[in-house]
């Protein structure tokens, strides 16, 4: 676009980039930021459809990159992994299409070496994040209820979500087994909120909020990222980053929407394409001084893949439950399970979230799938036993570090501009078979102390990958980590990763929260650092 | 809601194969109130879902014709003449042969025909979509969360 160089340049538009750019805004340094998808119209979401279940489930709103259709994605090969990659490409990036539910990390999830004996502690902890989680709830209006006795108090602006009857059902299966439940912290709003309208409990939450209320990066964040003067330039995706002699970045190749190749300079380079789409570009940006790919000295770039792996149950109930009505993800969670109990034959923990029902073809292509109705004789009857009749919750099973899941480029595989697509390599480890194990076991309990009379389990759930994290891990030995503890790469002193990549570890529960906190930090490093920022 | 659509990829023979291999697939209900498949043309809704993969909607006019194809084999004059036991092992005979067009074409009906306005309004639901208007839902009442609150703080302090 031009040859002149700009302040900082921000790769990707999602959920870290937004929050970042906005932060560092304040200094009124020329940011521009490079998204490869487009701005989404949210009068064109399936949730204005009667087709709105198919467009979802089938169609060009599914999770799964590779089964869209849509220009603005890459492929992923993912036939090496039980999990599938699930992402977006978008200003707004995977917010577009997530629950919303928005749990923050435990403070025990940055010491688990320390705790626990496994993986790595963070260079950072609780206290360093938790004012960003503060300044983060208010800008993406987060609904709750304060008080949990799972976390330390914490700042929640708007009041919980209906829970609804699926809610209540199933908060009194908990309250059987004395077990912890509480309303979950959703980045939704439940009232109006700084121009969002409050929830209607349409339930298309997975397939884009047409009303506003959920908060997706593109609708919270980056209008006030553009009022304080950034910009932000879609359909612009990024093959490279270059460097120069000196071995610092020095800006990037992109190609435009009508496939041109371009430049773009620039004195800083943000990467925030999420634990894919980062070591993805990173690996396709060798050189001579980087002949294994930027910023990987150490080797780490793609290793540590977390995918977190997802246990589905769901009960059968004889009442209808409404679970149609509602945030799909966004109810009550329990963190029973969450921190170590050395009882158990696996180490770390999950939290549990409750998930409503399905709507009408939702339920009849989920019984399909999971046997439960079929084709031909007998449809109806199966049908009318499982509609609105189905709810249950998703185990979130903390993912521990492991160096041979990993993302690579693939050899044959590009996306529609030719740049290699990546490849995930991805083995679900004993530990997390025995943590996912567990999970089903409680889950299934819980269900029937509601009052399910069936229960049907998934686990791994194969369309899961929603969470992307460890490809670029953060740290202070440069020989076991990317980057250091506020995002710059310890190879390239004026690139930044503020994307899921960075994370050392996982923990049981959603990470958009976290890594939009993360990114906040950083913005806030980097303005206290500004004075000798590449030392 | 989706039964008024423009067809373009199905001849009328076609057409008439489709609906009765939908209602095999979802025939009427015993007691009558919920049409089967093929009496509420699903065929444009099938389109309209497909029109961005239009390699798998020629999949399902091909699966069409192979449909014919094995019916003649058994001295058929094409699908539609055979009798509804033949018919069955007709399709059988292609789902075993692991054509990915028996269980598409299945996706594709049951997303379809559950958002027939006949089918929903049989079902007691609002045959509209979510938005804009979206759903009541019961308010919000805390008292089952009284046990919960007694307890007290067991994350892990560090």
């Amino acid at each position: 676009m031009t040859a002149e160089p700009v302040d900082v340049l921000i790769v990707g538009a999602g959920a870290s980039a937004a929050a970042f750019a906005w932060s560092l805004a304040e200094t009124r340094m020329n940011i521009v930021c490079l998204e490869q998808g487009d701005w989404m119209d949210p009068s064109k979401y399936p949730g204005l459809g009667g087709d709105w279940e198919a467009r979802q489930l089938l169609g060009d709103f599914g999770f799964s990159p590779n089964t869209r259709g849509r220009s603005e994605d890459y492929p992923v090969n993912d036939s090496a992994s039980p999990i599938a990659a699930s992402m977006f490409n978008a200003v707004g990036g995977s917010t577009i299409l997530y629950a919303a539910h928005f749990p923050r990390f435990h403070p025990s999830d940055f010491r688990v070496r320390t705790l626990d004996g496994v993986a790595d502690d963070w260079p950072l902890d609780y206290a360093s994040l938790e004012p960003y989680y503060d300044v983060n709830a208010r800008m993406m209006g987060v609904a709750g209820l304060a008080g949990d006795p799972a976390y330390p108090p914490k700042v929640v602006p708007l009041p919980a979500v209906a829970l609804g009857k699926v809610g209540r059902t199933l908060a009194s299966g908990f309250n059987r087994l004395g077990w912890h439940w509480w309303p979950s912290d959703s980045a939704i709003t439940t009232q109006d909120y700084e121009g969002r309208a409050a929830c209607i409990n349409a339930g298309t939450c997975l397939s884009g909020c047409a009303h506003g209320a959920k908060a997706s990066t593109d609708i919270t964040y980056w209008p006030a990222a553009l009022r304080r003067g950034v910009t932000l330039r879609p359909r612009c995706r990024v093959r490279e980053i270059t460097v120069n002699e000196s071995g610092m970045a020095d800006g990037v190749v992109y190609y435009d929407a009508d496939g041109v190749e371009r430049t773009q300079k620039a004195h800083v380079v943000v990467l925030a394409c999420n634990g894919i789409g980062t070591p993805r570009l990173l690996l396709n940006s060798r050189s001579r001084q980087f002949p294994d790919g930027l910023a990987n000295r150490s080797g780490l770039v793609g290793r540590n893949l977390m995918l977190h792996p997802y246990a589905m149950v769901t009960g059968i109930f004889d009442e209808r439950l409404e679970g149609y009505k509602g945030p799909t993800g966004c109810c009550i969670w329990s963190h029973e399970f969450y921190e170590t109990d050395r009882a158990r034959d696996f180490v770390r923990g999950y939290s549990l979230e409750i998930v409503r029902g399905y709507g009408p073809a939702g339920a009849a292509l989920w019984g399909l799938s999971t046997g439960r109705i079929s084709p031909g004789a007998g449809h109806h009857e199966a049908y009318g036993a499982l509609f609105d009749r189905a709810a249950g919750m998703v185990a979130i099973c903390e993912d521990l570090p492991d160096a041979d899941n990993r993302v690579t480029l693939d050899p044959q595989m590009t996306d529609s501009n030719g740049i290699p697509a990546p490849k995930i390599t991805y083995r679900l480890s004993d530990n997390s078979a025995r943590m996912l194990a567990h999970a089903v076991a409680r889950a299934t309990e819980v269900l029937q102390a509601a009052g399910a009379r069936d229960t049907v389990a998934e686990a791994p759930l194969q369309p899961a990958g929603w969470h992307l994290m460890g490809t670029a891990r953060m740290g202070t030995d440069p020989a076991r980590s990317v980057v250091n503890e506020w995002g710059r790469s310890h190879d390239v002193r004026n690139l930044f990763i503020i994307d899921g990549s960075i994370f050392v570890t996982s923990a049981g529960v959603n990470p958009t929260n976290t890594i939009q906190a993360l990114a906040l930090y950083i913005a806030d490093a980097i303005k206290k650092n500004l004075a000798n920022l590449f030392d | 809601m989706s039964e008024n659509h423009e067809r373009s990829s199905f001849s009328d023979h076609q057409a008439r194969i489709l609906a009765e291999v939908l209602d095999a697939i979802i025939p009427p209900s015993a007691d009558g109130l919920l049409p089967g498949a093929g009496r509420i043309d699903l065929a444009g809704a099938i389109e309209d879902a497909l029109r961005q993969t239009p390699e798998v909607l020629a999949m399902i006019v091909q699966g069409l014709s192979s449909l014919d194809e094995l019916a003649r084999r058994r001295g058929s004059q094409d699908f539609t003449a055979l009798h509804e036991t033949d018919r069955r092992e007709v399709m059988e005979e292609l789902a075993s042969s692991q054509d990915a067009f028996p269980p598409v074409l299945i996706l594709q009906t049951f997303a379809a025909y559950y958002r027939s306005q006949r089918v929903l309004e049989e079902l007691g639901l609002e045959a509209r979509a979510p938005h804009p208007s979206g759903y009541a839902v019961e308010p919000n009442n805390f008292a089952l969360l009284d046990a919960v609150r007694r307890r007290p703080p067991f994350y892990r302090q560090c």
